[in-house]
Order: C-alpha cells, then sequence, then structure tokens
C-alpha cells in the first residue's frame, strides 16, 4: 500500500474515533437533576389511545398466587383486583372490591362489604364464592402458593366466611397491627375459571404462559388479548371494570396497553428516546438522566423524581459464629465495633457522588427516607471519622504492625475479607469498589469478588460467605409484614439467617420488639416499638447502610395523569388513571 | 459418498448429544437453582415444595436419565422458567434466529464477497484501503458495541425501528407481517452481518490474490482470455474453498452465538433464550437450547462438508 493513503485512512479513522467520543463525552457529561417536583403535563385525561411500556422478563405464570416475578405482578396489577388495596402513593389503606369494612374492637374480626353488581372481564357475576376460593387456593397445599406464608399469622391461616351474598368475613388468629393491609397482597381470582384446576390438585401450573386469553378473568382494568413470547403482551380494556373518575368518566382512560419484553436497560432507554414506547419500569440511572435531558429540554419527555428509595443496597458481614469458628480472624470480624468503624470509614456525600453522580442521600439503617410513615431519624449515626474508625479498630486489636498499609490482629493475621456482589450490576459492582477504597484509607483489606446473581444467593443461603454487598427488596414498607427480615428466625435476616434461638441478647430484644409491634393495633405505639428496633438496628449495625438514591423515572411527554409512587411498580399501579394525549 | 454422508451424520448426532449432556450437568452443578429466579427468600418448606414440583430434588442420575428417555422421543422437557414445553419454546424461537441468521448471512455474503474480490485484485487508489479499514475495524468491533451503535442510530434517525421483530398492532395478513418483519430486521441483521462480511472480505481477497497467483492462471491468460475473465472465471472458483468452509461455521455461530444482538435488539431468538435460561438455571431450557445450537452448527458443517466432497473428488476418495 502506498503510504499517502495509509496516513490519510489513519487520519479519517482517527477522526471518526475522536468525534465519536466527543458527542459522547458532551451527552454524559454534567448530568442535572430535576427539582423535587413531579414533572407532568397536567391536561386533562381523555379516554384512548395506547400505553407502551418496556419490561425485561416475561411472566412465568399470569397466576400471581403461584408465582412471585415481577412480571407477574405487573401483569396482575394491570388485570387483577383486592379486596382492599395499598395506595402506594399515600401509603393509605383503601376500599377496592370491598366498598367498605368494620374491624371488631379486639382486632380479631373483619367485615368487608362487596360493590354491588361487579362484573368479572369475561361478562361473569364476581361473588362473595370467589373470595372464599380464592383463599381456599392460597391455602391448598398442592398449590404450594409462595404468598401463603405472608397471609398466615403467627402460622395460623385467617379464617374466612361469607354470611351474606355481599358480605365477607375475615377472623384473625391473633392481633394483627397492619390489619386488613395484608390482603394487597391478595389478587382475588375467578372461582369459574380455576376451581376445576385446584380440584384436579393442577392450581400450580393453571394459568401458565401459554394460557389461551379466552380462558382468563380479572377484576382489573385491563384483559390480556395477545401474548407474543419473547415480544409483547397487548392488554385492552376491561369492558366491565367497575371504577369510574371524579367526573363521571368510566375508567380505565387508555384503551389498550402494551407491554414490550425488552431485556436490555441500554436498549430500554433507546426505545424511550425514539418514541417507540412511553416509558419503562426501571429506575432511570444517574446516567441515563443525562442521556435525557435534551429530550426533556424539547418538552418530548418527561422526567418524574419519584422520591428516595425506600430499598437500599446493604453491605453485611456474616455474623455465624459457626461460620468463623476455626477461622483466625474469628476475634475481630464479627465484633461490633468493626462495623462501626467501617460506618465511621465511608463518606456517604462522596459514596453518593461518586456512584449516583449526586442523586443520593445518606442513611443509617435499612429504613430510608422514603418511607415516610416509618422513618426514624433519631438512630444512632456514624459520622465520616477516619479517626474515630481508626480507634474502634484498634479497641478490637486491628493495628498496623508492619510496614504496609493494612491493619493486623495481634497474632498477626492480616485485616482481610471478601466481599461478594452481584456481576453485572454496574451500581453495586460501583458501590462496593468505593466502600473498598474508603476502608483501605484506615487499613481493612476489602476484596470485591463480584459473582452472578444465582451463585451468590446460592452462597448466600448456605451462610457461606464472608461478605456480601447487594440489593435488598423489602417486601413491605410496614416492618410487620418484613418480619423475615427483622426476626432472627427469618429467612432474611441476611446476616445470620433462620436461627433457631436468636444468637445475641440484641436480636433478641428484636425479636421482642418486632413481635409486639406487629401484635399492636394502636398505630402510635407500634412507631414507638418500631423506632427502637431502628435505634437497637443502629448501634448494633448488623447490616450496614451508606446511601439511598433518589428514584427518577422519564416517560413520553404524551404519557398524564400519572400517580408515581417510590414501591413498584412505580408507575403502573395505578395504570386505570394513566391517559395518552392524542 | 453414501457412506461419508452416513458418517457424518453420526458425528452429528454424537455432537448435540456430547452438548446438550454437557449443558445439562454443567447447568446442574452450577451453584444456584431455578427457584431462586423468583424470590431469594422463601421459607424452607415453600422453597422445597418448589424444588419438588420442578424435579430439582431428584438425584442427578435420574434427572439426567429421564431427560435422556424424553430426549429420544424428541421430547425436551419442560421449561421451569416459561412453564411450557422446551420444544414448543426451541420451535418458536428457532424460526425467528432462522429468519435474521439468513438475512444476515445474505446480507454478509452481498457486501463482503463482491468486496473481497474488489479488493482482492491488485489496483492503485485509495478505495482498496478505504475498504480493507472498514474491514478491519468491523472485524474488531465486539457485537454488542456494533448492535448498541446501531440500535443508537435507528434511535436517532427514527428511520428503523429500534427493536422487536414485529410492532404491537399486529398483522392482518401474511404479507402484512412479512413487511413488519422486514421493516426490524435491518438493524439486528445488520448487527450480525457486518462483522461477517467483513471476514468474509478478507478472506475472500486473500483466497483471490493467491489464486491469481496459480498456474492455471497465468496458462488462461496465456491462452488469450483477459485478465478479468481469468480472474472472474478461473481464480475465483478456486478461490471459494476456503470461503466455503468458513459457511459452516458461520451458520452455526448465527444460530447458536448470536445472543448479544438478540439481546439488544430484543429480537425473540434462540439466543435470547439461552440467556434466560442460563440465568435462570432452567435445566430442560439449557439443555434444548444446547442441542438445537449444536443441531444448526452440525447440520451447517454437514452440509459444507458434503458440499466440499461434492465439490472436490479428492476428499471424496479419502472418505
Amino acid at each position: 500500500m502506498n503510504r499517502q493513503p495509509r496516513i490519510l485512512l489513519t487520519l479519517v479513522l482517527v477522526a471518526v474515533i475522536v468525534g465519536t467520543g466527543y458527542v459522547i463525552w458532551t451527552d454524559l457529561a454534567k448530568p442535572e437533576f430535576p427539582s423535587a417536583e413531579t414533572v407532568s403535563s397536567t391536561a386533562k385525561p381523555t379516554r384512548g389511545g395506547r400505553l407502551t411500556v418496556t419490561q425485561r422478563s416475561e411472566p412465568r405464570s399470569f397466576n400471581r398466587l403461584v408465582s412471585l416475578s415481577a412480571a407477574t405482578d405487573v401483569f396482575t396489577q394491570l388485570t387483577q383486583a383486592r379486596l382492599v388495596r395499598v395506595n402506594r402513593a399515600t401509603h393509605e389503606l383503601e376500599p377496592w372490591l370491598a366498598e367498605r369494612w368494620e374491624a371488631s374492637a379486639d382486632g380479631l374480626r373483619f367485615t368487608l362489604t362487596l360493590r354491588d353488581g361487579l362484573r368479572w372481564s369475561d361478562g361473569a357475576a364476581f361473588t362473595t364464592d370467589d373470595v372464599l376460593f380464592t383463599f381456599r387456593a392460597v391455602y391448598d397445599e398442592r398449590a404450594a402458593s409462595p404468598i401463603a406464608s405472608s397471609l398466615r399469622i403467627g402460622g395460623q391461616p385467617l379464617t374466612v366466611t361469607a354470611p351474606d351474598a355481599r358480605t365477607i368475613q375475615v377472623i384473625y388468629p391473633a392481633p394483627f397491627g397492619p390489619g386488613l393491609r395484608l390482603l394487597d397482597n391478595l389478587p382475588i381470582l375467578p372461582r369459574h375459571k380455576l376451581e376445576a384446576a385446584l380440584e384436579a390438585g393442577t392450581f400450580a401450573r393453571a394459568w401458565g404462559p401459554a394460557t389461551p386469553p379466552a380462558d382468563l378473568a380479572g377484576m382489573g382494568p385491563f384483559q390480556l388479548v395477545r401474548y407474543e413470547p419473547g415480544q409483547r403482551l397487548v392488554l385492552t380494556r376491561n369492558p366491565h371494570y367497575w371504577r369510574r373518575a371524579a367526573d363521571g368518566t368510566a375508567l380505565p382512560y387508555l384503551d389498550e396497553v402494551v407491554l414490550e419484553v425488552v431485556p436490555d436497560q441500554n436498549a430500554e432507554l433507546l426505545r424511550l428516546q425514539s418514541g417507540e414506547v412511553d416509558m419503562f419500569q426501571q429506575a432511570l440511572r444517574a446516567e441515563d438522566l443525562a442521556a435525557l435531558r435534551p429530550l426533556v429540554d424539547q418538552g418530548k419527555v418527561s422526567l418524574l423524581e419519584l422520591g428516595v428509595s425506600t430499598d437500599p443496597d446493604v453491605f453485611f458481614i456474616n455474623l455465624r459464629d459457626r461460620y468463623w469458628a476455626r477461622d483466625p480472624r474469628r476475634g475481630w470480624i464479627v465484633r461490633r465495633e468493626l462495623r462501626q468503624a467501617l460506618s465511621h470509614a465511608v463518606d456517604r456525600e462522596a459514596f453518593a457522588e461518586a456512584v449516583f453522580l449526586g442523586a443520593a442521600v445518606p442513611i443509617w439503617g435499612p429504613v430510608t427516607p422514603g418511607n415516610t410513615e416509618w422513618f426514624s431519624p433519631n438512630v444512632p449515626r456514624y459520622p465520616y471519622s477516619l479517626e474515630q474508625a481508626r480507634a474502634l479498630l484498634a479497641d478490637i486489636g486491628l493495628t498496623n504492625r508492619d510496614d504496609d498499609e493494612w491493619l493486623e490482629d495481634e497474632q498477626g493475621t492480616e485485616a482481610r475479607f471478601t466481599v461478594l456482589t452481584y456481576r453485572g450490576n454496574l451500581v453495586l459492582e460501583r458501590e462496593a469498589a468505593r466502600l473498598a477504597e474508603d476502608a483501605r484509607h484506615v487499613g481493612l483489606a476489602l476484596d470485591i469478588v463480584p459473582l452472578e446473581q444465582n451463585a451468590l444467593v446460592d452462597r448466600m443461603l448456605r451462610g457461606d460467605f464472608e461478605a456480601i454487598f447487594f440489593g435488598y427488596n423489602a417486601t413491605d414498607l410496614d416492618p410487620a409484614l418484613s418480619k423475615d427480615f427483622w426476626l432472627s428466625s427469618g429467612a432474611a435476616h441476611i446476616w445470620n439467617m433462620a436461627q433457631a434461638t436468636p444468637a445475641t441478647p440484641w436480636e433478641r430484644e428484636i425479636d421482642d420488639l418486632i413481635t409486639r409491634q406487629s401484635a399492636s393495633l394502636d398505630p402510635t405505639e407500634r412507631r414507638r416499638l418500631f423506632a427502637e428496633v431502628q435505634r437497637i438496628f443502629g448501634e448494633q449495625v448488623p447490616a450496614l447502610y451508606f446511601v439511598a438514591p433518589r428514584l427518577y423515572m422519564g416517560v413520553s411527554a404524551r404519557t398524564i395523569n400519572l400517580t408515581p409512587s417510590v414501591l413498584r411498580p412505580q408507575l403502573l399501579w395505578a395504570a386505570d388513571t394513566i391517559a395518552v394525549t392524542p | 459418498m453414501a457412506i461419508y454422508c452416513v458418517r457424518r451424520i453420526l458425528l452429528a448426532l454424537l455432537l448435540v448429544w456430547i452438548a446438550a449432556s454437557t449443558a445439562f450437568v454443567l447447568t446442574r452443578f452450577a451453584p444456584g437453582d431455578a427457584t431462586f429466579v423468583e424470590e431469594q427468600f422463601l421459607a424452607p418448606a415453600a422453597r422445597e415444595a418448589r424444588r419438588a414440583q420442578l424435579g430439582l430434588d431428584r438425584p442427578l442420575a435420574a434427572q439426567y436419565a429421564g431427560w435422556l428417555a424424553g430426549m429420544l422421543r424428541l421430547d425436551f422437557g419442560e421449561s421451569s422458567l416459561y412453564a411450557r414445553p422446551v420444544g414448543q419454546l426451541l420451535r418458536e424461537r428457532t424460526v425467528n434466529t432462522a429468519i435474521l441468521a439468513i438475512t444476515a448471512l445474505l446480507l454478509a455474503t452481498v457486501l463482503g464477497v463482491p468486496a473481497g474480490i474488489y479488493t482482492g485484485r491488485p489496483r492503485s487508489g485509495l478505495t482498496v484501503p478505504l475498504v480493507r479499514g472498514v474491514s478491519v475495524t468491523l472485524v474488531s468491533l465486539p457485537p454488542l458495541v456494533g448492535s448498541l451503535l446501531l440500535v443508537l442510530l435507528a434511535a436517532r434517525t427514527g428511520w428503523l425501528p429500534t427493536g422487536g421483530m414485529t410492532s404491537a398492532d399486529g398483522s392482518a395478513s401474511w404479507a402484512a407481517w412479512l413487511g413488519d418483519v422486514a421493516a426490524h430486521l435491518p438493524v439486528p441483521a445488520l448487527a450480525l452481518a457486518l462483522p461477517l462480511a467483513a471476514t468474509l472480505e478478507r478472506l475472500q481477497s486473500r483466497a483471490l490474490a493467491e489464486a491469481a497467483g496459480e498456474p492455471f492462471v497465468d496458462a488462461a491468460r496465456a491462452r488469450g482470455v483477459s485478465s478479468r475473465d481469468a480472474l472472474v472465471r478461473h481464480a475465483w472458483p478456486a478461490s471459494l474453498a476456503p470461503l466455503l468452509g468458513l459457511y459452516g461455521l458461520m451458520v452455526g455461530t448465527l444460530f447458536s452465538g448470536s445472543f448479544v444482538v438478540e439481546v439488544v435488539t430484543a429480537w425473540p431468538g434462540i439466543g435470547r433464550l439461552m440467556v434466560d435460561a442460563l440465568r435462570a438455571r432452567d435445566l430442560f431450557l439449557v439443555a434444548g437450547a444446547a442441542a438445537a445450537g449444536a443441531m444448526c452448527l452440525a447440520t451447517a458443517t454437514l452440509i459444507t462438508d458434503v458440499l466440499h466432497a461434492w465439490l472436490d473428488p479428492r476428499i471424496r476418495e479419502r472418505a
């Protein structure tokens, strides 16, 4: 090849690479976050139109009673209804299929009155038999419903009867603070469609993804009309939906909702940018905000700030004594001082800046300011202080005994342990790296090992880990509905799961407080007891929380009348009132 | 020739069995199982019940024997992720991947081979180094980056749909469906085809340059055949042998290895199915998808080997 063409070609390629780099850089640089107010059109909603939403995965069942997947949950929100509903925006319990209810003075008996004249999406009449059937199905052992345990109080099921054609009576085996909130987790299913499967013992397989849409029925605002595996679910208005807007307009406003299956978040973002979809169901990553900024400026996309996340990522050390029994680090690795020192060593403001580009708030416990009902500001805090961290570490015998940068204990064992995190989750990988960097400043060596999600969960459930940094989603904002996390016997008591008896006095104390809090019917007393739980948790720091991200979502400007929530599904939980402009 | 074909078919079946069995066993031994997909913190009793439902409580030997017996009846078991028969899922997704793969292969051929013929001839000027430069860039471009760039281009310009296989409106007729699919094909097909076209260009260019120097091409020229005809009619057919070998591998790669492109462009093909199955530890689906991928690879190499043997008597004689 001649020398001149080679030089020219090289120059052209360099120019292309530099140009592309400049465009990408100017797109990503200087992200700006919108103010806290919700940005959305105030146009009057009207009936009609289609809303296109992406989702990462497909439902493995259309039956919420047998599947906990996020895709099944969204599908259920759109197609099914509960007796009562927790309003995701106000966190208040509100009438739904039941138009009112009364509670007995002892809090054990609830009498619910169903709305009159309701019909399933296929036109069949909705009756108390459907409610009784649903309870029978969820407690059926052959169905092995994964939500059955959440509908038991102290291991006992609720007793449900129908004294007349419109009345349902629910009897709790023991007083339960959240009361009927428990029923928000239970969509009512059509007896006429599913009873045969329950009788035949095949309920667990009923309403699988291959079920023809005509075989489904629901009380939600939409009904499935087409499922194209790997591509999309198409839902249309339920002609028998019962709800009306304040001005009397029959809901839902939308004619159609399309759930497009897009497994990759970058591709989801591009589809929103190109106007092919109206929203996606994940909160935006910090860097996505910058990418959407030009479209916001052009009025094509609206940014919604939902508030502070209620599901912050968590770091915890394995606190099972058994795991460390033969380990030379056992003298200090499970000590409270180590965890407190780590908390002091992390500069939370810098952490938020580095990982979330500033769109996060510092936190000191699992209950974030996003959980307005239960957040207690009076928990012990560990301000950024390397001196205090070093002093705490010295208290447990960790000092620098040689020339390297790491601390050692009295036997000369280096203060080093392994932190597992999810491979491919960039936020978690960044958080773990940031923690390791901050820990290095006080002489603690944290080796970050990203693992594929299933492998990490397997290690966690077997208790075979030193420390983990991962994302944990609480079941509910009410602590009485997240007892698996708080109780020492709980399956989600992540630092030391499913203990036969509480391993420590403070865990015993938390067990007692949570049990009393769960059984109390007095809201003030419940808040007081839970504030005490948070205080003990803050003192013992069995799990460390550093920041909670602010959640943002992007929606097309044509999407109006949204009621955002920090809880999943953040926008589609109130799909019946969403509208689009023509 | 018949013996050669029978032997190759038996080898292909052996390859499918080994690939599927290896996938089955490795997935079974991988940490975690299908019950972790939906809920990490199921109560132990509920998790055991779910494991029993999925047959995960059985020993590996019993599971494998049951699966193998099913395979012999072409029953691939049921997917724990989709709660549907694996055979049904594979049929749907293989058709979708075939549409994408065949289009990509045609595009790669149409772009790569003529470009290789063009650059394989001795010429002066800027065009040849430019084509070579583009080829080298495309060959070294990872599929993820390539597909994201194309999706970005589609999103920015609005000329093409950025993903999916059809639009949500549905199609009233076959013709409308084909038109819809054709509109969605360019982005994923180009993402797959461009690196392959570049590979073909490089290979064709080199093979043609080598063939052009062979004595039989010189002899043709000496007989008065024009340089262009000597190249196209004599050198080019001789340069096709290495390309033919590459096609077998390319078809196999397209069918079994297009998962990155399928994930980014949301194409509902077998690659994406495999990724989902692996993430979900869906034992039967992983094994089924591996078998389907191996089957495609084996079939493609079988066809190219048979074509080779048909074109080259030496191979037939050796067989």
